[in-house]
């Protein structure tokens, strides 16, 4: 069992692949922003340690915090995960508490992609990392798709 | 998760360190959430080391950055990181740097 399949139990024996070395300089939900310069994490300045959090958008660690952040990006809440050509998806994953701890990026082919903490960048299917660490999967967000520059695993803003 | 090997007798303060800080890689490296990284027992025993973990923080930060923001921030209750730069961790590690020199921890 590799390492990510002890840590995600859900990806053994699933289709996932590591598309990216280990870098601690973006976390998942950056990623799922599309930026791949800045840790994202909400917090209360200068009482925090100084992550970034779209302003506006609520300092704490709620799923209204997280929909509003990226509700900056013009993404809002939608019903499925399914794959929709004219839309881009991320979904949310929050533990037993209702706590945000995860987000993953829907691709243009359906499949999803996810920053593993200060880990590597995975292809994986949406409910593989699904598990004692980042709970389930408990909202999915949508905007609309304005470019095929979407069509690599390169977000625009990197 | 979250196991904190017994410290072993007549270790050094840095060695005590080291070791936490492995265990605290080793176990949080797939979190993205700092309230979760912060709170796993290792990096609550390295806070615990007091003032004598700040000098070895910094230097952490600068040959093996990671996320010792958080342990920096409880320690010695500064903030120097900028407005324009939050989120961009290198930049975060760089204004940890500054501040160590500006006390006097280099």
């Amino acid at each position: 069992m590799s390492e990510l399949e002890s840590l995600f139990p859900r990806l053994s024996g699933a289709e996932y692949r590591v598309t990216s070395p280990k870098d601690w300089r973006y976390n998942c939900i950056a990623w799922a922003a599309g930026d791949t310069r800045r840790w994202w994490w909400p917090g209360v300045p200068p009482e925090d340690e100084g992550y970034f959090w779209p302003p506006g958008a609520g300092d704490e660690e709620t799923l209204d915090a997280f929909v509003a952040a990226f509700a900056t990006l013009g993404y809002s809440p939608c019903e499925g995960g399914q794959a929709e050509e004219c839309w881009e998806k991320v979904a949310l994953f929050a533990n037993a508490e209702g706590v945000p701890t995860h987000a993953a990026r829907q691709r243009p082919d359906g499949s999803w992609t996810s920053k593993l903490g200060r880990l590597e960048d995975i292809g994986h299917p949406l409910r593989g990392l699904e598990g004692e660490d980042y709970g389930r999967v408990v909202r999915i967000l949508r905007r609309p798709r304005v470019s095929t520059i979407q069509q690599s695993d390169t977000p625009p803003l990197g | 998760m979250a196991t904190v090997p017994i410290a072993q007798p007549a270790e050094s303060v840095e060695q005590r360190f080291r070791r936490l800080a492995a265990v605290w890689r080793r176990e949080t490296a797939h979190l993205s959430s700092p309230t979760k990284m912060f709170a796993h027992p290792a990096y609550q025993e390295i806070i615990g080391l007091g003032r004598d973990a700040v000098p070895l923080l910094l230097r952490e930060l600068e040959l093996n950055p990671d996320h010792w923001f958080g342990a920096l921030r409880a320690l010695t209750g500064a903030s120097p990181v900028a407005e324009e730069d939050r989120g961009d961790v290198e930049k975060m590690a760089a204004g940890w740097q500054r501040w160590g020199r500006e006390n006097g921890y280099r």
